[in-house]
């Protein structure tokens, strides 16, 4: 290799960064005795059980979802968008608890409407938790990418004679594989590093362990079975490398103008992911807010939350471009970038407590609202990488050849030619920091400025203290100040429709 | 084959393609053309299914669509050519062309009729634009459609292998015999390849018929434009003749001309010579065509009239000229404005 | 933990009363009851207290949650010139935080308070708590003064068994003849308060017989994700006794009078073991240790007895209705700092198979 490509300098920088939690807790781990018991083996078969359902699960919820709002002119659509979204800014563990509250014997379903329900428990009730709350993953980063899917070779297969679902089975999706994949790798780490959700659940993973560890102020053991579980998150890294991409020229998009009828009945067929993740959750809080009483909260958690959150959203991808641009140019790039996602990966405490080392490394920022945003970003760089490397893998590289003989150097294709053709990907990955930031727990608990309550910390701290019916109005705002952030993100979406007016109708 | 009345199509809350009658006879091509944004892709989508239709109906023998019992494109015994030629980048060009074929015979037929066979295990992402446009032909083709649709098939094209495959595609529909519908901006392309020849402007058919008449008898002074070259010169109708500033022409009154009218001149509807003296005007612009030249001539009462010479005839601008109108088919005299 | 609106309404029968403040602030009439020593002043009360001014910055490791919320509002109200940061988290994960701190040279905590022992002594091995004044230390009962922690309110471990089938005498006042006493029972094994009594086993009886005695617990245990869910499968009669802290069993009669639960204490042995919150000073100074004062005032300690459930450890307040006092239980003698000593006592279990 003679010359480096541009990107690989500053994405070095960002690898560097992002891997460096990791290396800290390398530091803290305690050197192994017993690598792998008897006993970790069941609890391994257990956590890749739950990883890989619900890799599954958010798939088979977040790609119909993902086609459905990326094709189909819904009434409304940007709403439903944002509705879908919203479950990923819902910390999972109060999911878990309400959908465990609600449904079953004794549940608040029967209590306030009578209904027998099954009770959700278990292996098959974390799967579904994880689900409702990680499928937003999926359907982000997959709808990115079938927007910038040219739509007539649809056309050409159902002119040809393929209905329209056998189409987008195997003309459409296949070319969003890559996509479908980074959005399951992301569900797929969320849930391992996940610990309230199985807890609550009955599912006794690897993460349980490590927090029973770190309970039992083992942070040594705890680093080090963390660093076992990246054995697995390398797993999971290496699978979801083995979806390629072929790249396409941009092009307007799919639509689909559903019948009179047809509308309705895909609203209906979305309501229950809503009502599951959402309107269910809310509405035992409501419950409860009713039966206990409010008090306590203060609007400024809601501005700190969206404060925080927004930052990191724009500093993520501002540090994951170099990065998915690496990882196009070749294969160091490519493992720099499969390096950012390893902390994802790691038990949200662990890593928190692996950024309080690191944060005090800069004394004048610990806990400080810089040094906050820098714990998110480095958190969940990942997720920002993870769909601006799909939206670049898609571009043409044409077009940045086109560029440079009109005489443009690198930084000006970068800024005129990929940044707006990536828009897309961008828009998702801010999306999904600001989504994910909006629930962090454990980081914004050690690293805030001191008395910097978000309203993550706040419903967390009133579900500790069991007053949950005050977990609502946060709650509420949770998905309603989320959605106004995705809003905004996807209002920037409209300046990526290009030349719609001109070839459309010609 | 086809038969189409009053179909409109909305984008958004704009009316896109806007009360389109037409009927495509068996073994038929019928040519549309119209200036960028007029609507023909979308009236083309719509008679594939691909984008639904607000008002009307598409009848075909085996089915009919409205807006309120649609009929998917795959349902429609639809062939398609795209601009893009929309290839399915992940298939050789010989499973594109089979995409759906039970029976290989027919793809088979196609692949050696276009000239495929040296190519039929590559990717099309390795193919020429003439290439990919055969592999798209076939593949339509091979699928055996009622009827065919193309949209801009040569737009994408070299402008050298344009004029030979505009050829080649016609052939292959009439051995085919299937009716199409073939849209373009080119009114060289739509002049020449179809049976017949409808002009769009802004969503509405404004002309459909054989393309003499469209040239010869435009039905608007839209459609006049957009075929060729055109001048309108002011004169008097009257038993099937007007007079005008040129002489004494035969005409075919359209949209109800009578009194004053403007009849249409082509460039071969007239002759320039070159005079010392007097004339009826002055050529003020003269363009190389390669085979011919293209004179504006202002006559000296303010219109402006083109003409065409051999190249041998060079004329130089300011050169006063007289003007002869040569024709022996009646001009269209459209009402004056 | 089966229902759990009734979870919600247990903690919050206690915090509904308590959200304008503490009631009876600031002067709680004198409460009596409990067996005070003669040798021991009464706490003081925050009126005897100078009032605290400056910036003070508190680790509070949740994990009981509210109460301790309203403390330190009332705290905050009475002392304007106080400007009170609060840091929350779970225990551990601030002791870390602390430790890190620490190391790094860092000083941003002046005050931890931990709702959990253990987490007191890792602040405390590192090196990093301060020396508290002997006159505050003074204030607690002699087996609950250590140099440089206080505790602030206790929690006794309970048999809470089932009142309808059984009695008292039915349970064995040796923790050790638990497992052969053909009763049903319940655990929480998982759970920090019992993996610190499983500790206080391992320093008591020695490795040996406490895994002889998890591996007997285990073959007839039935075991619960906490101990709010023991109790409520006691009083269910899911199971006949099981193991838990004794406010679990308070708060539920608290909430439900009728409940057809009652605690049994075993005697001198870890079964029996008071354990308590405690705090520290991380930083040296005044403030902190006036802050510290404050909690041991009776005022708090009375607060926290009587929405908590939890022991007073200071003279001159009552322990909570349904609690014999701390005088009849005979807690054995421990060091509650050593258990923070958890990794050997999770391998113990582990290695019996109940982890």
């Amino acid at each position: 290799m003679n010359r480096w490509p541009g990107s690989y300098v500053p994405a070095l920088v960002v690898a560097v960064l992002a891997v460096l939690p990791v290396v800290v807790l390398f530091g803290l781990a305690e050197s192994p005795e017993s690598l792998l018991e008897a006993r970790n083996l069941r609890l391994l078969l257990n956590t890749l059980l739950l990883t890989g359902l619900t890799a599954l699960g958010a798939i088979a919820i977040g790609v119909p979802l993902a086609l459905l709002t990326a094709f189909v002119r819904l009434p409304w659509n940007r709403l439903w968008l944002v509705l879908l979204a919203a479950p990923l800014a819902m910390p999972s563990y109060l999911g878990a608890f309400t959908l465990h509250a609600a449904f079953g014997m004794g549940g608040e379903l029967e209590n306030v409407l009578g209904l027998q329900t099954p009770s959700v428990f278990g292996l098959w009730g974390a799967t579904l938790v994880m689900t409702l709350y990680t499928y937003p993953f999926v359907l982000l980063t997959t709808r990115a990418a079938l927007l910038g899917q040219d739509a007539s070779l649809v056309a050409a297969a159902r002119t040809l004679g393929m209905p329209l679902a056998a189409c987008l089975w195997r003309v459409v999706l296949p070319r969003a594989a890559t996509a479908v994949a980074a959005g399951a790798l992301l569900s797929a780490l969320y849930t391992l590093s996940d610990f309230g959700t199985p807890a609550i659940m009955g599912v006794d993973t690897f993460t349980r362990m490590i927090y029973v560890e770190y309970n039992a102020f083992g942070l040594g053991r705890a680093a080090l079975l963390s660093l076992q579980l990246l054995a697995i998150v390398g797993l999971v890294l290496f699978l979801e490398s083995r979806v390629a991409a072929t790249p396409e020229r941009p092009g307007r998009a799919l639509v689909l103008w559903p019948r009179a009828w047809q509308a309705p009945a895909l609203l209906l067929a979305i309501s229950p992911v809503i009502l599951l993740a959402l309107v269910l959750p809310l509405a035992v809080f409501f419950l409860w807010l009713v039966r206990d009483g409010a008090g306590g909260f203060e609007p400024a958690f809601a501005w700190n939350s969206a404060l925080a959150s927004g930052l990191a959203a724009l500093a993520a991808v501002v540090l994951a471009l170099p990065v998915a641009l690496a990882a196009r140019a070749g294969r160091f790039g490519r493992l720099m970038e499969r390096v950012t996602f390893l902390g994802f990966g790691v038990p949200g405490i662990v890593m928190g407590t692996a950024l309080v080392y690191l944060g005090l490394q800069l004394p004048p920022l610990y806990q400080t609202l810089a040094l906050l945003v820098l714990a998110y970003v480095l958190r969940f760089l990942p997720l920002a990488v993870g769909s601006i490397r799909s939206s670049v893998e898609s571009l043409d590289s044409g077009l940045a050849r086109a560029a440079r003989v009109l005489g443009a150097g690198p930084r000006e294709v970068f800024f005129r030619v990929t940044l707006p053709l990536t828009r897309r990907g961008v828009i998702a990955g801010a999306a999904l920091v600001f989504l994910e930031a909006m629930r962090e727990l454990p980081a914004t608990l050690l690293l805030a400025p001191t008395g910097f309550e978000t309203l993550a910390t706040y419903l967390w701290r009133m579900y500790e203290a069991g007053y949950f019916g005050r977990a609502a109005v946060p709650g509420l705002l949770l998905v309603l100040l989320s959605g106004l952030g995705l809003a905004v993100m996807l209002g920037g979406e409209r300046r990526a429709e290009f030349g719609l007016s001109g070839d459309n109708r010609s | 084959m086809l038969s189409v009345t009053d179909m409109s199509v909305d984008y958004g809350s704009t009316r896109v393609v806007n009360g389109v009658h037409l009927e495509l006879a068996a073994d038929e091509i019928l040519t549309l053309v119209g200036p960028t944004g007029c609507g023909k892709t979308t009236l083309l989508n719509g008679l594939a299914g691909l984008v639904p239709m607000a008002t009307g109906a598409v009848r075909h023998p085996d089915w009919t669509a409205t807006p309120d019992q649609p009929v998917p494109p795959e349902r429609r015994k639809v062939g398609m050519v795209f601009q893009d030629f929309a290839l399915f980048p992940h298939l050789s060009v010989e499973e594109n062309v089979r995409f759906r074929l039970a029976d290989h015979a027919v793809g088979e037929r196609w692949i050696a009729r276009l000239g495929l066979d040296d190519f039929r295990q590559a990717k099309p992402g390795r193919l020429s634009g003439g290439q990919k446009q055969r592999v798209a032909l076939a593949r339509a083709l091979a699928h055996e459609p009622s009827y065919m649709l193309l949209d801009e098939p040569l737009s994408n094209l070299d402008a050298a292998f344009k004029e030979s495959l505009r050829w080649e595609i016609r052939d292959a529909l009439k051995a085919a015999g299937v009716p199409a519908i073939w849209v373009t901006h080119d009114q060289d392309e739509a002049l020449s390849v179809g049976d017949r020849l409808g002009v769009l402007r802004e969503g509405r058919l404004e002309q459909l018929d054989e393309p003499e008449t469209c040239f010869s008898l435009p039905a608007t002074r839209f459609v006049a434009g957009f075929l060729g070259e055109a001048a309108f010169l002011r004169g008097e109708l009257a038993d099937g003749r007007v007079s005008t500033g040129l002489g004494d022409v035969p005409a075919t009154p359209v949209a109800g001309a009578t009194g004053t009218v403007d009849v249409l001149l082509r460039p071969d509807d007239c002759a320039i010579e070159p005079v010392g003296e007097g004339g009826h005007g002055h050529v003020s612009l003269a363009r190389y065509e390669g085979g011919s030249w293209l004179y504006a001539v202002t006559l000296d009462d303010g219109p402006v009239v083109k003409a065409r010479t051999s190249h041998e005839h060079r004329i130089a601008p300011e050169t006063r000229v007289a003007v002869r109108i040569v024709t022996t088919h009646p001009l269209a005299a459209f009402p004056a404005e | 933990m089966r229902r759990r609106h009734f979870i919600g309404a247990l903690a919050t029968a206690g915090a509904a009363g308590a959200l304008g403040g503490i009631p009876g602030w600031p002067v709680h009439a004198s409460e009596t009851g409990g067996a005070a020593k003669a040798t021991l002043a009464d706490a003081p009360s925050v009126e005897s207290l100078p009032s605290l001014e400056g910036k003070l910055t508190l680790y509070l490791g949740t994990g009981e949650g509210g109460l301790y919320e309203n403390v330190l509002k009332a705290i905050e109200k009475r002392n304007p010139g106080l400007e009170l940061g609060i840091r929350r988290g779970p225990t551990a994960a601030l002791a870390n935080a602390i430790v890190a701190e620490g190391q790094a040279g860092v000083r941003r905590a002046d005050v931890f308070w931990a709702v959990d022992s253990g987490a007191i002594g890792l602040v405390n091995e590192a090196g990093l708590a301060q020396p508290l004044p002997g006159d505050l230390t003074g204030l607690l009962d002699p087996v609950f003064r250590y140099e440089r922690w206080a505790p602030i309110t206790g929690r006794v471990r309970s048999v809470p068994f089932h009142t309808g089938r059984f009695s008292a005498k039915d349970v064995p006042t040796d923790i050790m003849a638990l497992p052969e006493s053909g009763l049903r029972l319940g655990w929480a094994p998982a759970y920090a308060a019992f993996q610190s009594f499983v500790t206080a086993m391992r320093l008591l009886e020695g490795e040996e017989r406490t895994a002889a005695w998890l591996q007997a617990m285990a073959r007839n245990a039935r075991g619960y994700a906490g101990e709010l869910g023991v109790v409520m499968g006691v009083e269910r009669g899911e199971v006949d006794a099981g193991l838990a802290n004794h406010y679990y069993t308070l708060r539920l009669k608290a909430g439900k009078p009728d409940a057809a639960v009652d605690m049994a204490f075993t005697r001198g042995d870890a079964g029996c073991l008071v354990n308590a919150s405690g705090v520290l000073a991380v930083n040296e100074g005044e403030l902190a240790v006036n802050f510290i004062r404050y909690l041991l005032t009776r005022e708090v300690q009375s607060y926290l007895a009587r929405e908590a459930a939890e022991i007073p450890l200071v003279h001159g307040v009552a322990p909570p209705d349904g609690l014999p006092p701390l005088s009849s239980l005979s807690p054995p003698e421990l060091d509650l700092t050593r258990l923070a000593d958890l990794r050997p006592t999770l391998d113990l279990m582990r290695d019996a198979g109940v982890l």
